[in-house]
């Protein structure tokens, strides 16, 4: 049995509570964090956060108010504009010295919002200014900070100067009420458990109090904290709306890079193998051409070597040319997806079952995803899944588009990584980002490879 | 036909005066194709390579006349073999350069040219089709000649009429002017706009005095007006 008894006495019976030792090793955690809080270098520091976010927040506030007022005031006039930017502008500043109070104290890493970029000119940063998101954000913060700066004050700050007053009451003078203020001060007297006002148990009763407000206080200091802390997440981080731009900007510079690095790679096949080749034909068909106009001596057998070769180079010019226009733009796609994915599961050399319910015909920058997404999973199944059998379904779900892709393969493949070797996967992966869709893998050891693709229908 | 970075090709007793060249040219095709055509015309291909530190080795053991290199070779493809080409004519001040390429840079025939242009070559690889044209460009850079795509001489034609610092020039003299840069003699210049030699010879004469050139060997007073042309 792990459970441990407790016996006590209680009216001259003997009574054992059973308690589990879980509850036990619980009670004895709350205890143990209980007396090891006051000592704990975060319980100071958010002390001290409280501390000098106090007056932080006054003079915060006084300069949001009095620019903001006299800007409102002067509203009819140019300068009551300025004057309203500044206070925007001036409260970011401020934003920024609370998320760095937190990050230096509380280790509470808030993200940076974007930096302040205004227009060229003093209009155009006087816009930039009074549009600025951050800034009334900030604002928002500054001016909620002070009642919550104030109540941090009043109900944590206290507790902690009255545990010093009470435990160190005896000290200074035995006989009076210490000095005690705040919360405390308005609920009781800390000399409530004593018969009188003065006397021994006076001070026992003034020194439990002290203790008890030792350990409770860095708990109300936490709390307040803690609001602060919920408080500067919402109102000093970037807000959802930021966040999407950031994304959608990050989403558009992976496709630029992606277009680009596209167009790289056609000029990098193009210069080194149909180029090259064309190259070489049209030497060989220059030897050629000068052997024969030597006249009489033309050695017959060379030429038609020369002209032999010139001959293959030009075939193989032209697949190398049919494989990269096909790689631009696949024609099976101009009929639509589904000729297009049938010739891609035809092609394939794993036997792939294609099954295919659109009502609605994507855009084209969708088939085009699609496709190649289809084309790169069934090139990775032939080439790592040692799959006996692949099949592709193509469905709609109201606006969206699946792709689910599987085979019977090994599995183990893993989801595309910043640097990794599957580079083909991570090329999608960023295909499909950039257009809101989303791919998933499923690839367990010993199989079977499930691949997602939703996309939306119109891009 | 030879591979890359092996020994020097050794076709039948070459003449004991033929040029002695080698090439760097990552296209296997190429390389052959050019290996071979070089070697049927009796040049000694010392070496055929497929960068541009094989090429400094090959140089360095076995003193080419002339050198054929590929622009963009691994490992970057950027410029590979112009760097290499910049060092070699340093380091061995008699080696021919001919820079083959697929595009046209101005950019890297200026940079090639900064050291002067004797003994500098600068072709589109579609040059090696007109075989004889080839060859002979590739001998006058190894006798010290300059050989420049016409594609070269065009592009910085038409970015030179913008900043007409040669609108000194007739447009007769610039014909002439352009057709020395591609490496040409009188004679072939003559040939090449239907006038007679003399009449080349007069052009040329005015563009020297145009362009305030010190009366020297006319061959260096050549390579310095090709000079001022593509500095313009």
């Amino acid at each position: 049995m792990d459970d441990t008894g407790v016996r006590m006495h209680v009216g001259g019976k003997d009574l054992t509570i059973i308690v589990s030792r879980e509850r036990v090793d619980q009670a004895r955690e709350v205890g143990h964090t209980i007396l090891r809080t006051p000592f704990l270098k975060r319980t100071w520091s958010e002390l001290l956060f409280l501390v000098i976010g106090w007056p932080l927040a006054s003079v915060g506030f006084t300069f949001v108010a009095l620019t903001m007022v006299g800007g409102a005031a002067l509203a009819i006039t140019f300068i009551g504009v300025v004057v309203m930017a500044t206070c925007i502008r001036g409260a970011r500043g401020f934003g920024g010295l609370h998320r760095g109070l937190a990050r230096g104290l509380l280790e509470e890493d808030i993200e940076e919002p974007e930096p302040f970029a205004p227009r060229p000119g003093f209009l155009g940063w006087l816009q930039s200014a009074l549009r600025d998101r951050t800034g009334w954000r900030a604002i928002a913060y500054v001016v909620l900070k002070v009642p919550l700066a104030a109540f941090g004050f009043y109900a944590a700050f206290s507790l902690w100067w009255d545990a010093f007053a009470c435990l160190t009451h005896t000290v200074w003078n035995s006989s009076e009420t210490p000095p005690v203020f705040g919360l405390v001060r308005n609920v009781f007297a800390p000399g409530y458990l004593s018969v009188g006002t003065s006397g021994f148990f006076h001070g026992i009763a003034v020194m439990i109090t002290g203790v008890v407000f030792f350990f409770a206080a860095p708990w109300a200091v936490r709390g307040v904290v803690y609001l602060d802390r919920r408080l500067m997440h919402a109102l000093l981080a970037p807000d959802s709306m930021t966040m999407r731009v950031r994304s959608l900007e990050h989403a558009r510079a992976q496709t630029v890079d992606a277009s680009a690095a596209t167009l790289r790679r056609i000029e990098r096949d193009l210069h080194d193998g149909t180029q090259a080749q064309l190259v070489a034909v049209a030497m060989r068909l220059g030897i050629a051409k000068e052997k024969l106009a030597e006249g009489s001596r033309v050695d017959l057998d060379q030429v038609r070597a020369l002209v032999d070769e010139a001959h293959q180079g030009a075939k193989e010019a032209l697949v190398e040319l049919r494989d990269l226009a096909r790689g631009i733009h696949p024609p099976a796609l101009d009929t639509g997806l589904e000729g297009a994915l049938s010739t891609l599961a035809a092609r394939s050399t794993v036997p792939t079952e294609i099954t295919l319910a659109l009502i609605d015909r994507p855009t084209p920058a969708i088939e085009t995803i699609a496709y190649f997404c289809v084309a790169e999973l069934l090139a990775n199944v032939a080439q790592h899944a040692q799959a006996s059998r692949a099949a592709v379904s193509c469905a709609q779900y109201a606006q969206w588009l699946r792709l689910v892709v599987r085979d019977d393969g090994k599995g183990g493949a893993q989801p595309a990584r910043q640097g990794s070797s599957s580079s083909g996967l991570a090329g999608l992966t960023d295909r499909v980002h950039a257009v809101d869709g989303r791919l998933t893998i499923a690839s367990p050891e010993g199989g079977p490879t499930v691949v997602t693709v939703d996309l939306p229908l119109h891009a | 036909m030879t591979a890359p970075n092996g020994p020097p090709v050794a076709p039948a007793p070459p003449p004991s005066d033929s040029l002695r060249i080698a090439i760097a040219e990552d296209s296997a095709i190429l390389r052959d194709g050019l290996v071979q055509l070089l070697v049927d015309r009796n040049f000694v291909v010392t070496d055929a390579v497929g960068d541009a530190d094989a090429l400094r080795r090959s140089v360095k053991r076995f003193c080419p006349d002339v050198a054929v290199v590929d622009i963009r070779m691994p490992p970057t493809f950027t410029d590979e073999g112009l760097r290499a080409a910049i060092d070699l004519r340093q380091e061995h001040p008699g080696l021919g350069i001919l820079m083959f390429s697929q595009y046209i840079e101005t950019r890297y025939a200026a940079e090639l040219l900064a050291d002067g242009a004797a003994g500098v070559g600068y072709l589109l690889k579609d040059r090696v089709a007109d075989v004889s044209d080839f060859v002979e460009a590739l001998v006058r850079v190894a006798s010290g000649g300059t050989a420049l795509d016409p594609e070269v001489v065009t592009q910085i034609l038409g970015a030179s009429r913008r900043t007409d610092s040669i609108s000194v020039l007739s447009s007769r003299e610039r014909d002439v002017l352009a057709l020395m840069a591609e490496g040409r003699s009188n004679a072939a210049i003559a040939t090449s706009l239907v006038v007679s030699e003399g009449a080349v010879e007069k052009h040329v004469a005015s563009i020297f005095t145009k362009f305030d050139l010190p009366v020297s060997q006319s061959d260096h007073r050549r390579v310095l007006a090709v000079l001022r042309f593509l500095g313009s």
